[in-house]
């Protein structure tokens, strides 16, 4: 009885200490972004500004994803491994952040969070702000897992999911009618949509490639990226065969090319392309990751 | 459009070059185009190579590969593996557990023969010794495994067919053996090469058996 007591009160200990962590976070979310001061330190209300409360708590989810892929080690001492959970805890969380901070400079280079967020209150930038922090959240909780303790193997896995998502964030444009920077100053939710179920799929599909066994970190950066490549090769194909197999009437000939485009920009389209997006990316995994080959060629 | 599809084509081939240059089963297979390639990957004075095992990959891009064991007169024996030409892995199809290429203090051989040919009859390995009615050839104590290298298994080579293979050698004609023992479907090769004949031979299962076999192991 003793032992199952000890163990739940380190359970409750332990939950205030992941607070305490989030708490911390919370800070150093101010450090990084000055201009979010007003978001952190003043009493929030929820209701005030829909958008704003979108981007602020969709970080909370993402760090939430990456916490749950650390752990406590208890049989190291229990001090030793809430010190644990705070040193990594604190460098995921800084990664997170400027992770954020390099996938927001790449896509949303053009627009100011103080204008687009606080002062027009755009649902589509808080959507891909949303977007952002739990794609990169999914892919952080991917490479945490397999950093194995390592604060170098993480560094190199994380500049590499970087490079990679930038990549990614630039492919969106290749395979959607619907332009970016046009129809988030449109406050257009279809972009929105759209984008959600791209960047959510990709950063399945990311952490899926990073979700393999490794003894050479070089070796596994080069799979990662070969998986990546056969992501790009694969997914096209399912977007093409999603979009044949269920076949929407968007392209309206005798109504002529702006009615057309009207079309699109409905929420409807949003959803058709991000729902087509994420079913190909939730596919291509299937494909990329998990077929085994095992013996289909003898082998000596 | 077509800039779209030109893009997707060279992405293929980045990912095939890339998968290929970087593939573990490539690096450090050593590539044979022919019978005449054995000399630059097999050193030694003595040796010769037993082709043990052979498959193709690829379903339509077919890659051929050859397992050698290659015994050296004076070193142990090793297993190679090679990627080989269509053209020369189907001229040695049916010499499986035979030599491909044999040297002898210098002097080279790619005829195949039964394995051992070049160490029968050299006075620094062996000697012909008196069985019954019958001259045999026989290894000294220190080379008592080469036979069990060769896959020779209770095979003696006698005078008859160390003068069969010298003729065939002369000839330039390959030998499975006076009496065929050698080779593909040569006794003495099924007997003492069972892994690759095992895999030759494996019995297909119809649809219904594999069908049931599953519903047995999943329900």
């Amino acid at each position: 009885m003793n032992e199952i007591f000890d163990r739940l009160l380190i359970r409750i200990l332990l939950t205030s200490f992941v607070c305490l962590c989030l708490y911390i976070y919370k800070f150093a979310h101010i450090f990084l972004y000055p201009s979010h001061k007003k978001q952190t330190l003043k009493l929030f209300y929820p209701s005030a500004n829909p958008a704003d409360t979108t981007h602020l708590y969709s970080r909370m989810i993402g760090i939430a994803i990456i916490y749950s892929s650390l752990g406590f080690n208890e049989g190291i001492g229990f001090m030793m491994s809430s010190f644990h959970f705070i040193v990594w805890g604190t460098l995921t969380s800084f990664i997170y952040l400027i992770s954020l901070y390099i996938m927001e400079s790449i896509v949303l280079s053009k627009f100011e969070y103080k204008d687009e967020v606080l002062k027009k209150g755009n649902m589509v930038y808080a959507v891909i702000s949303l977007t952002h922090s739990l794609a990169i959240a999914i892919v952080l909780k991917s490479i945490v897992a397999h950093s194995e303790n390592s604060m170098i193997i993480l560094f190199i896995l994380w500049l590499l999911s970087m490079v990679i998502m930038g990549f990614v964030s630039k492919y969106f444009s290749l395979v959607t009618k619907l332009s970016l920077n046009k129809l988030i100053i449109q406050k257009n939710l279809s972009l929105a949509f759209s984008y959600l179920g791209f960047t959510l799929g990709t950063g399945y599909l990311m952490a899926q490639c990073f979700d393999q066994g490794h003894f050479d970190i070089t070796m596994y950066c080069i799979q990662v990226i070969l998986k990546m490549l056969l992501c790009l090769i694969i997914f096209p194909l399912f977007n093409i065969g999603l979009k044949w197999i269920f076949k929407a009437n968007i392209t309206k000939v005798e109504s002529g090319s702006s009615e057309t485009e009207q079309d699109m920009q409905g929420y409807g389209y949003g959803i058709y392309e991000g729902c087509l997006f994420l079913t190909a990316c939730l596919l291509t995994s299937l494909i990329v990751n998990k077929i085994q080959f095992g013996t289909i060629y003898p082998f000596f | 459009m077509m800039q779209k599809i030109f893009l997707y084509v060279s992405l293929i081939l980045i990912y095939l070059g890339l998968a290929k240059a970087l593939s573990p089963t490539e690096v450090g297979v050593n590539y044979l185009p022919n019978e005449k390639g054995f000399a630059k990957i097999l050193p030694g004075k003595q040796v010769t190579a037993i082709l043990t095992d052979m498959h193709a990959t690829g379903f339509i891009i077919k890659t051929y590969y050859q397992k050698y064991r290659v015994i050296y007169g004076f070193q142990h024996l090793e297993e190679i593996i090679v990627r080989t030409s269509r053209d020369f892995a189907l001229k040695n199809s049916k010499h499986i557990g035979m030599s491909l290429y044999r040297r002898l203090d210098g002097k080279e051989s790619t005829i195949p023969m039964p394995p051992g040919t070049n160490f029968i009859g050299q006075r620094e390995f062996g000697e012909w010794k008196a069985i019954k009615d019958q001259e045999v050839w026989s290894f000294y104590r220190a080379y008592k495994n080469l036979p069990k290298y060769f896959g020779w298994g209770e095979f003696k080579p006698d005078r008859e067919f160390y003068q069969a293979f010298s003729i065939a050698l002369e000839q330039k004609k390959p030998f499975f053996g006076n009496k065929n023992q050698f080779g593909e479907s040569g006794s003495i090769t099924i007997a003492n090469f069972p892994h690759f004949f095992k895999e030759k031979n494996k019995e297909k299962k119809s649809f219904k058996t594999l069908l049931l076999d599953y519903l047995k192991e999943n329900f």
